[in-house]
């Protein structure tokens, strides 16, 4: 590869803030028109690095060779001048205009220099779209689009701009598995366009799917690149983790004995105030010892489900019962009675109290049953010891009893909520988006524990809108649309194509 | 040992260090005022305790200071913001007056306790509205607390000028209760209500329910996070409801000690806004409650010590308010600070 060849040069890059370094040293080479994916875990780094090259932050030390020139970003402004674009994990697009108005925001085309010529906007978007071949209607209002059409609107934006150099920051954090495939077909036209993408993700499937090449960032430093056909998903996995990973997976274990349903839904429906069915008609069954997931996009119910399985929410419709038990109007303790476990899908909303102690989270609900009060007191001896035990048996890092819980990471604040709720040894675990956020390390040990639960008997209830997790954990899979449950499928006949057109309401199609 | 020491240290440093500056300040105004900068000062921090009957007056002016603190922190803990003490107190006071009053006739051994726990529970009443309006309805307790305060204000007003009134007396003040149910005074300080002493015993007290208790903590769960503290099976709105009750009672109760132990009869205004004291007292304490009644003592010690020192000198007493504004500014300053850093 000689110098003429390569686009964009890190060499040694490192940014601190404060005294905390998020990037120690970071080499990179990206070579005019391919696709680098730049992989790493939460925290490694990733984030930082792009916003150095999106001219959001300076590095604290390092150079940066763009087209042979060393050159310094100053701001985002000048980062577009240098023809890099930036596509954000969120959008930042006017949902009330049109495609073409949102592409050529705050520089439309000018007639007699002040009134914006509307005709030569939609002509040059119209334009834009044919040569990415895009499938968009330039006249379209963005809130009539899908969120896979609205990122194409980004990329657009992008392109509008002549960025030689885009950037795609997790960009397939918001789409279902058809949309990922449309945008790596995407990304595949801009490559051969020309265009050189760097592609930010932690998805080991994408890497292979899309990329040429594979960066891999661990702890602020790249730690290796490799041409992306001669390594494995398990290699790149191990330079992210820094050790071999162990990909749990629910055919690992045979032990397992199906037994009676422990949860048992029928037509269970939720209305809000507007008089719109959140949940419509549900109607499912967890047994003991199996896994049963819950696919779906976000906001199609699944909150919904677990509020009302949790009781959290009432029900305007139909009946949820533990086993032979009507549970549907039971308060929350008697549900906890009953045998729940609950891990919320937002641990700082539902889960924790930040500003309490680890302690005092981790004892929660559980004060009476492990024998936390003594003569009404609040045994301080036991709550430590207790609290310790815990952090302990969940490899809880940095956690001390009296450390407010709000200074722990998020996988540990993750590993606290699930010791708090496993400590009741539940016959229904129900737990939402387990690994949000989380990095492989600590995904691996969740995992884990949610296949113990299911082995010790439990049945459990597993809602994700990652569906590599759901695959890889469940027994049965149920896919939400729009709060119906759009169908069950077993492991063995559900794929990832099934799964997904029910994922986008298409029931008829499955079938 | 020495580690926990340590923290107690750490935990104090900042409060003590915005208390001295506050100080140092406000010696440089009093110095620009008065001639006598050094006598102004000393009346201000130590006359209280120049006599023993100064010093009475420093524990009466404290007892009410603290219980109202003490209430604070309870709907603080709870996540709610109280500014209803000044209500809750002159509930309290005006029923243990008008029970004292109508109940004249009976023995002291059924009057008493009813007078006070009239007090405490007229207190607890007008704490319970807002928390109610808050759970069910979400009505901002700000606004409830604050319009309570001058409802309640204004009904003692009409039953202290109207009904119970004392016409042989000057101003606005009601009959005395009888005798027999006063409280007595506190050992070797023959002046000081024995109310001080129930205050002290509530602030430790107050701490160990709040602290070591799974109600306390089922209390700060809901004031902390309300939707985890749902989430774990707590009775979330119910802990806010009843944390708004006893912070009301503890109001009710200073109210009610104040009648039965010092003013041993209602007056229109025997309140120099304690309510509003006590809250900044809380806050000072950071909602703790054995901090709260070291804060109480030290507003106490300023109050007084600050008519003194215009006794004294010709330094205004409404000096005091500066340097109250002045220590809330420092105390403020530093927590955004810290907020920011975290």
């Amino acid at each position: 590869m000689t110098d003429r060849d390569i686009i964009l040069s890190l060499g040694g890059i490192a940014k601190s803030f404060g005294e905390k370094p998020a990037l120690v040293h970071v080499n990179l080479d990206v070579a005019r028109g391919e696709v680098h994916v730049i992989c790493g875990e939460n925290g490694a780094g990733k984030s930082t690095l792009m916003n150095i090259l999106a001219g959001i932050h300076q590095p604290s030390a390092g150079s940066l060779v763009l087209n042979g020139r060393t050159v310094t970003i100053a701001d985002p402004i000048a980062a577009s001048r240098l023809g890099i674009g930036m596509v954000h994990q969120h959008f930042t697009l006017v949902p009330s205009m049109t495609v073409a108005e949102n592409i050529f925001l705050g520089r439309q085309p000018r007639r007699f220099a002040i009134l914006s010529d509307g005709q030569a906007m939609v002509e040059r978007a119209a334009e834009l779209i044919a040569r990415y071949n895009f499938r968009l209607d330039p006249e379209a209002p963005v809130r009539t689009l899908s969120v896979g059409q609205r990122q194409r609107v980004e990329i657009l934006k992008a392109l509008a701009f002549d960025a030689e150099l885009l950037i795609l920051d997790e960009p397939t954090a918001v789409l279902t598995p058809p949309e990922v495939d449309e945008l790596i077909g995407v990304v595949d036209g801009l490559r051969s366009k020309g265009r050189t993408v760097l592609f930010i993700t932690h998805k080991l499937r994408e890497v292979k799917a899309v990329s040429d090449r594979v960066t891999v960032i661990r702890h602020g430093r790249s730690v290796s690149t490799h041409r992306t056909a001669d390594v494995t998903e398990a290699d790149i996995a191990r330079d992210m983790v820094g050790r071999d990973v162990f990909l749990v997976g629910r055919k690992s274990g045979g032990m397992r004995v199906i037994g009676d349903a422990v949860l048992a839904l029928d037509r269970v429906t939720m209305t809000n105030h507007a008089g719109r069915r959140l949940l419509d008609r549900v109607s499912f069954e967890v047994r003991a010892g199996e896994v049963f997931g819950i696919a779906g996009v976000d906001g199609n119910g699944q909150t919904e489900l677990a509020e009302a399985v949790a009781g959290l929410m009432p029900v305007q419709a139909g009946t949820i019962r533990f086993g032979e038990r009507d549970m549907t109007v039971a308060s929350v303790p008697a549900r906890q009675a009953a045998g729940l476990g609950y891990v919320p899908e937002d641990r700082l909303d539902r889960g924790l109290s930040v500003t309490m102690s680890v302690a005092e989270n981790v004892a929660a609900a559980n004060y009476g049953r492990a024998g936390l009060v003594r003569n009404g007191l609040v045994s301080q001896s036991r709550l430590a010891t207790f609290a310790d035990d815990k952090i302990r048996e969940f490899d809880v890092r940095g956690a001390q009893p009296a450390t407010p819980a709000g200074w722990l990471s998020g996988g540990n604040m993750q590993k606290l909520v699930i010791a708090r709720e496993l400590e009741r040894q539940p016959s229904l675990l129900l737990i939402c988006q387990p690994t949000r956020g989380l990095d492989i390390g600590a995904s691996e040990f969740v995992y884990k524990r949610i296949l113990d639960a299911a082995d010790r008997g439990a049945g459990v209830l597993l809602i994700s809108s990652e569906l590599s997790e759901i695959f890889a954990l469940s027994d049965r899979i149920g896919v939400m649309y729009s709060g119906r449950l759009m169908g069950v499928l077993d492991r063995a006949d559900a794929d990832e194509g099934r799964v997904g057109v029910l994922m986008n309401g298409g029931a008829e199609q499955a079938a | 040992m020495t580690a926990s020491l340590l923290d107690v240290l750490r935990a104090i440093r900042a409060p003590v260090a915005a208390i001295l500056l506050t100080l140092a300040i406000g010696f440089l105004l009093v110095a620009s005022i008065t001639d006598e900068p050094v006598r102004a000062y000393r009346d201000l921090l130590f006359a209280n305790f120049d006599s023993l009957s100064n010093f009475a007056l420093f524990l009466n002016r404290a007892t009410p200071l603290t219980l109202i603190a003490l209430g604070v922190v309870f709907a603080f803990r709870a996540g709610i913001f109280n500014v209803g003490g000044e209500g809750q107190l002159y509930a309290g006071a005006i029923t243990t007056t008008v029970i004292g009053i109508a109940g004249a006739s009976m023995p002291a051994i059924v009057l008493f306790p009813l007078a006070l726990l009239g007090g405490i529970a007229a207190g607890a009443v007008v704490g319970w509205v807002p928390g109610v309006l808050k759970v069910r309805l979400a009505v901002d307790e700000v606004v409830t607390t604050l319009m309570l305060n001058i409802i309640v204000l204004l009904i003692t007003s009409w039953l202290a000028n109207q009904v119970i009134r004392d016409t042989t007396a000057y101003g606005a003040v009601s009959w005395m209760v009888p005798e027999t149910i006063w409280l007595p005074p506190m050992p070797l300080v023959p002046r000081a209500t024995s109310g001080f002493l129930v205050a002290v015993v509530l602030a430790f007290a107050s701490w160990v329910v709040l602290f070591r208790t799974r109600w306390g903590a089922e209390v700060r769960a809901a004031g902390t996070n309300l939707r985890f503290a749902e989430a774990t099976g707590v009775p979330a709105a119910r802990r806010v409801i009843t944390a708004m009750v006893v912070a009301g009672g503890l109001a009710g109760l200073a109210g009610s000690l104040y009648v039965l132990g010092v003013g041993h009869r209602f007056e229109q205004n025997f309140s120099p806004a304690y309510g509003l004291v006590g809250l900044t007292c809380a806050l000072l304490a950071r909602t703790h409650p054995i901090g709260a009644l070291a804060t109480a003592l030290f507003y106490a010690m300023m109050l007084n010590g600050a008519a003194y020192m215009q006794i004294s000198t010709d330094v205004p007493r409404s000096l005091v308010n500066l340097l109250t504004g002045l220590l809330v500014l420092l105390m403020t300053a530093r927590l955004v600070r810290a907020a920011r850093h975290a």
